[in-house]
Order: C-alpha cells, then structure tokens, then sequence
C-alpha cells in the first residue's frame, strides 16, 4: 500500500473556517448559530488519535458488495468475536425519495451486503432503523427507494426511528445548545450502531456523509420535520453532539453512485465507484472529502471533530484497501459564498 | 369501504388500545398524543365512543401542560404540535366527552393563539418563501412548517375561529408555502435556485386543513396533484391523509373505496399500526357531516377566552 500523504498539499488544506464559511449567511438566520471557535481543527498530532479507513472498489451494484465489505472489516480487525451475539442496527440515509433518482438514498443493495456480513460474523440481531428528514410516510419511502422489496427479501426488518419510544440522554458533546438529547430506544439497544450514508453534497455544511446521517436517529416527533430544531441549534454543532453522544461504531459509506451538485436532494448522480468503511467516522468522512476534492477542513463538523472525536489529517490516517489517488473525482457544489471554501481544497 | 372492512379497522383499532389509556404509534409503543388523538376522532366518526375513547381523551389531557399545549412527552415540552390536534379531539367528541373536556379544549386553543413559529427576514436568493408570516412550529422556537399550521387550523376551524387573524395569516402562509404546480412538502417551496418536490400526505394534510375556504387555482391544482399521486398507493398514511384531503374538497376518486380496501389487506399483512388504522378509518367515512375535518356550521358559538386582537 501506497502512502497517499504526498497526494495532496497540506499546507494548502489548513485553512480555517469562519462562522459564516460554516453557517453560511442565510443559514446563520434560520438556521441558528453556534460555537463558531470550537469548529476550529486541533493541532497537526490530533490529540495523538489515529484511524484507519478502508477503500473498496466496486464499480457497480452488481459487484461484489459482501466481499468487499466483509475485506473492509477484517482490514479494519473487526473480528467475529466482536460480533457475535451483538445487536447491530445499520442506519441507512433516507431523505424523501422522487422516481428515477435513486442518488438520494443509500442503495438497498449495500445495505442487505452489510446485513449479510453481519450475519455471517454471528450477530444476534440486524436491524435497519432510520427517522427520515422530509417525508414522515416510512411506508411510502421503503416502497419508492426498493428498501421494503430488498428489506423483505432479505429477511430483515426496519424500525421507523422518527416514531419509536424515546429516551432522555445526556449530551456527550458541548458544541450545540440542545441540551439533553431525545434518542430512540430502539438506537439505545443496538451493541452497533453502522451509519451507512450516501456520499453526497449538501447544500448547507458541503458534504453529508457518515456524521450527518445520524440527524437521523433523532426522532422527527421531538425534532420536527425536517428536524428544524437541530437547524437551530446549529447544523455542524448538532452533528458534533449526535455523534458524540451515540458514537457509532462503525461507517460504511455507499459511494458507488453519489451525488454532487444541489445535495442532499436535488443533485446529480455522481460515478465514484467504491464503498469506504472505517470505525472512526471523521476519519471516514475526511477521506470521502478527499476523495470529493474538497476541504475536510473547511467543513464545520469534520474540524470540530479534529482532535475530539476522530483525527482527520492524512498523516493521522492509515489508509486501507484502495488509494485515494486511484478514485478522486471532483464533486461539484452550489456556488454559494458560504461553500467556497470547501470547494478551494 | 364495506362495512366488513369498516368493522375490521374499528376492531383492530379498539384492540391495540393501550391497557392504560391512549394508542402508541405501534402496538408496542406507548400511548402519544398524535394516534391517540387521531384514533379517538376515527372510531368517533364511526360512531364508537365508548370506555376506550374516553380514556383515549383522558390520556390527553393528561399530557396538557398547565400553559394549555399538549406537548409529545412532559420531558419535551417545547415538542409542542400535537395540541392542534389534541383540541379537534376533544372539540369532536361525542356530547359528554365534549363537554367534560370543554377546559382542556378552551385552555389547547388559547395556547395556540400564544404560539407560533419564528419569523425573520431572509435572503430571497435562499428561501423560496415570505419567512416574515407565522403559523405554528413543530418545536417552540423554530420556524413555521405546514402541518403543525394545518392541524391548529383544523382545530380553531373546529372552535369557529376561522376569522382569527391568526387564522387568516395561517391560510395566507400555507399558500405561500405550495410548490408550484401544485402539492406541498413539509414547508419549503425552494432552496437557493432548486424548486422542491410536492408530496402526498402533507399535501392532504394541508388540504384538510384549508377546508372551508373558498377553492382556487392553488387548490385546483393541489387536488390535481393529489389525484394523480393516489393512483396506485398502498401506504396507508399517505393514502388516506390524501383521499381525507380530497373529500374535504369534495374531489374523492370513484375509487377511493377499492384503495383504501387495498391499502388496509396490505397492513393485515405486517403489524397494524394504531396510526394507520385510524387514518384507513378516518378516509373511509366519506364527506359526511359526521367528518370532524367538515368545517362547522354558523349558529354555535366560538370557543376561546381570547378576543382577536
């Protein structure tokens, strides 16, 4: 394996966001602010957090996904003891769902692969569990994504997270002003909580990957539709918290067929060709950046999470499995002020 | 629907009734506001009211805080929404329930006259929507979204507070929020440069909740949406918030029966939802005067302790 440190310039990459490259100005209104000064990145040693991310090539949905995921993970030494006997809930990233564009949502296919995996390292018990941002109808997105044919297919069941019981739980972050955090019980259960994103811009903070995609395990009864109150407690801040306080144990990204463009929803297919896996989910998002052509560190949650919650500079990351090299491709954002730092990487 | 199946969803919905009062969003959730509230208004359409009812209703008020809002749990109650339909609950109720809930009805629409969502002025080039009108947010403190504002329309509509300025702007902000062409989302009409995507249930949602207004284009073309988007739907929810929408406007499709008789066999199949089953029984009971969404006659009086100010 190739060292993929000397593919890009890292002087060119510590730039430092301000609140409004973060928030945006629009975003600052509505949206709420925020710790601005804590989205700062920590030192080049990172606190001395290592991670490593796995790359694994697969140029369709028709390829290999078990295989490549199952490689991720012993790459990763995730091993069957660990697994065995685990309850693991695999968190995909549903949004609303709108025929022909299947580049919204994570592909079913890596999901019911995941699930296989899973299985065959002896978990107890998989669960797919997501609270969708836009559309509170679970049925009617399960139907139009292809979840509810490959869920059912697959022998798998899905928990509507917006709608299950929910538990008070102190916030392990002190980034946003949320308070406690309002977590499902059905999260709460899970011995493995995967955060399976879409690769994909977002209009907003600039990529949403493995970190934001758990805005979904909050409950959309305690948090709205499309959970306008963590918007106000700042977008950044609130994933920082979510993430701290859930820690996930694992990411797996589907980075197949992203998006670029006017993300989350309303953007363009996007070839990439790859699934990334890691345990540390600044490391994996970091490395999706890079793979996007675009500055992890100008995105509000991954240099908050620099030195906190995951290391997010290349020489602090083991990479695994492909080089970032061989997949890059550039992802297009909208041309708004509060994203071009992003997109300068 | 055949009164077989009528009788099916009225048993099903009485079965999973939580032993303390109330119904979950599934069997084995425990009781919330919102299929509480909407199971009691759909076995009361049917002409079900009975000890499971009233302790549906009494479950609500036991979830009212003191300030009138019925919050979706007392460790969350800035989780505000569910007191618009909270009040119609208790606004419909069978004569006895009606009136031993009279206060909790009165205290639920005085609150929502004190709530509303936040307004502030934006960048036109970002929101696609007049950010300076309020309806009602689904959490204290954020912005205005269309169903929470629907649903404390149905209720003041059921108080007979339709002239309220509140009101008023109420129905000005869901139109200004419609997605051109028709439909509504969760709220947002455009985001910078991207017009957004209609959908279902809201749509409906909002539909019902303008009932008793005069119809127009922007309706017209909601209802056109709407009928083109049942066609083929089994999702319960969605299904049956969009035929409720369309009969409010006495648009409902030939063959609303035949879907909802569809939609409900699917939901034999996996574990009935107390909220899908009384949304399936509230679309069957057609555009009658029994509809709690009807708007109501002239000759009551209003109900709330405020004056429009």
């Amino acid at each position: 394996m190739s060292d993929s440190r000397d593919a890009c310039n890292p002087q060119k990459e510590r730039w430092q966001p301000t609140r409004r490259d973060v928030l945006g100005a629009g975003a600052a209104v509505l949206l709420g602010g925020g710790a601005a000064t804590a989205l700062r990145y920590a030192s080049q040693n990172e606190g001395g957090l290592r991670a490593d991310v796995f790359i694994g090539k697969a140029a369709g949905y028709d390829a290999d996904l078990v295989g490549v995921i199952h490689a991720g993970l012993t790459e990763l030494g995730v091993t069957r003891s660990q697994i065995r006997g685990k309850r693991i809930l695999l968190k995909p990233n549903l949004v609303e769902t709108a025929r022909g564009e299947s580049h919204i949502n994570t592909n079913p296919v890596v999901v019911v692969a995941a699930a296989e995996v899973f299985r065959r390292l002896d978990a107890a018990e998989i669960v797919v569990a997501e609270g969708q941002g836009h559309r509170r109808d679970s049925v009617l997105v399960l139907d139009e994504s292809g979840f509810a044919t490959a869920l059912t297919e697959a022998g798998l069941s899905f928990v509507d997270l917006n709608h299950d019981d929910f538990v008070s739980v102190d916030n392990a972050g002190t980034w946003s002003k949320l308070g406690p955090l309002f977590l499902p019980k059905t999260l709460m259960k899970a011995d493995w909580v995967v955060s399976m994103p879409k690769l994909k811009t977002h209009h907003w903070v600039g990529v949403t990957c493995a970190m934001k995609n758990m805005f979904g395990v909050m409950p959309g009864v305690v948090y709205g539709w499309p959970k306008n109150a963590l918007h106000y407690a700042g977008i950044s801040e609130s994933i920082l918290d979510i993430n701290a306080t859930v820690k996930p144990s694992l990411a797996i990204v589907d980075a197949v067929v992203g998006m670029e463009g006017d993300g989350p929803i309303l953007g363009t297919p996007k070839n990439v060709g790859c699934l990334v896996i890691g345990r540390n989910l600044p490391s994996v998002d970091a490395t999706c950046a890079r793979i996007m052509e675009l500055n992890p560190y100008a995105i509000g949650y991954l240099s908050g999470s620099s030195g906190k919650l995951g290391p997010i500079q290349e020489q602090n990351l083991r990479q695994r499995g492909e080089q970032i090299d061989t997949l890059r491709t550039r992802f297009e954002l909208i041309d708004q002020p509060h994203l071009r730092g992003i997109a300068r990487a | 629907m055949s009164e077989q199946l009528t009788e099916s969803l009225v048993d099903q919905l009485t079965a999973s009734a939580n032993p303390h009062g109330g119904w979950g969003y599934r069997v084995d959730t425990a009781p919330a506001a919102e299929p509480t509230a909407l199971a009691c208004l759909a076995l009361g359409t049917h002409g079900v009211s009975n000890a499971l009812t009233d302790a549906g209703l009494a479950r609500l008020a036991k979830m009212q805080l003191a300030d009138g809002r019925v919050a979706v749990s007392s460790q969350t109650p800035s989780a505000s929404w569910p007191t618009g339909l909270a009040a119609l609950a208790w606004l419909k109720a069978s004569d006895a329930a009606r009136e031993r809930h009279r206060t909790n009805a009165t205290r639920a629409i005085d609150w929502l006259f004190s709530a509303q969502g936040t307004a502030f002025r934006a960048d036109p080039n970002v929101y696609g929507h007049n950010t300076t009108l309020t309806g009602w947010p689904w959490v204290d403190g954020t912005h205005t979204w269309v169903e929470p504002t629907a649903y404390a329309l149905m209720a003041l509509r059921a108080a007979k507070q339709q002239e309220h300025t509140r009101y008023r702007e109420a129905v000005a902000l869901i139109y200004d929020r419609m997605i051109d062409g028709g439909g509504w989302n969760y709220g947002n009409r455009r985001m910078f440069a991207a017009l957004l995507r209609p959908f279902p249930a809201p749509t409906g949602i909002v539909l019902t909740g303008l009932a008793g207004e005069q119809r127009n284009a922007n309706v017209d073309a909601s209802i056109e949406y709407l009928a083109k988007e049942l066609r083929g739907m089994t999702s319960a929810v969605s299904l049956a918030w969009g035929l409720i929408g369309l009969t409010t406007w006495h648009d409902r499709p030939r063959e609303a029966d035949a879907w909802l008789a569809r939609s409900a066999a699917m939901q034999s199949q996996d574990a009935p939802s107390p909220l899908e089953n009384a949304l399936l029984l509230l679309a069957a009971s057609g555009d009658g005067e029994l509809s709690p969404f009807s708007p109501p006659r002239n000759e009551a009086t209003s109900m709330t302790s405020r004056t429009d100010e």
